[in-house]
């Protein structure tokens, strides 16, 4: 089973509340995401949209609102495209409260089930993921030894 | 910032697709392993039929991953690299927007 997923973690010196609003808040989305603006309608099923100057503007859906915990959303591409199952990966934000900061987690997946049938991609769905890119450059790996 | 993930493509959707079945993962890394093979011997190891193989194998070569040469009556299959390096620096560059982003989140919420 090939995992499918990109996790990273930042610590942040400011409260849970004030990093939820940062991650969750069109104004503040309109900075960290694109660089020309974004809209969210902040709760499960609410459209979520976000403009790049130079690149044009990014469908997604707001999948969980869990203040202040987690945010969820899946997002579409090709850049313009509305999102479906098929052209959508998953971006979920975690906030752990750590002394007086923050601990923020965001894990995107779903990149192998990008064009499956509906049938593949329930099948998969139910798997155990992790470091889809470690498993790539273990498989390279074999492949330029071999090679050398 | 550029939105490498949403904006360009590279072929690695095709490359997700076709991996995302663990036979095909799996038949990936015995080829990866063992130099080549061709449907026949690599169905002596898999726990699938022959003609299953060569489905599987084809599904990955339509998705550039391997390249097939005949000789005689087999086709002989090895890995192409290029597309696993470039479906690994296109995750690369994914993993490293999300550092970026996440450092512009601590940033704004740090300094308002």
């Amino acid at each position: 089973m090939v995992p499918d997923r990109i996790e990273r973690e930042i610590t942040i010196d400011a409260p849970v509340d004030r990093v939820w609003d940062v991650i969750t808040q069109a104004e503040h989305i309109g900075r960290w995401f694109g660089d020309a603006g974004a809209e969210i309608d902040l709760r499960p099923g609410g459209r979520f949209t976000c403009t790049w100057s130079e690149h044009g503007t990014v469908n997604a859906i707001v999948e969980r609102v869990d203040r202040p915990r987690t945010f969820a959303y899946r997002w579409a591409r090709p850049l313009g495209a509305e999102v479906k199952p098929d052209n959508s990966t998953l971006v979920e934000f975690t906030l752990l409260p750590d002394g007086t900061g923050t601990r923020l987690r965001v894990v995107e997946s779903g990149f192998r089930t990008l064009d499956l049938s509906d049938e593949e991609r329930a099948k998969y769905a139910a798997g155990n993921v992790e470091g889809w890119k470690q498993e790539l450059d273990e498989l390279i790996g074999y492949v330029a030894r071999r090679a050398a | 910032m550029t939105p490498t993930r949403a904006a360009t493509n590279l072929g690695a959707d095709e490359v997700f697709s076709a991996l995302a079945d663990p036979t095909r993962w799996r038949l990936l890394n015995l080829l990866a392993t063992q130099g080549e093979g061709t449907a026949t011997t690599l169905a002596e190891v898999m726990p699938v039929s022959r003609v299953a193989v060569t489905k599987h194998l084809a599904v990955l070569d339509r998705a550039g991953l391997v390249r097939g040469r005949r000789r005689g009556r087999e086709v002989r299959y090895v890995v192409r690299p290029e597309r696993l390096e470039a479906t690994a620096r296109w995750l690369a560059g994914v993993a490293s927007e999300w550092e970026m982003r996440l450092s512009a989140i601590k940033r704004i919420a740090e300094t308002g």
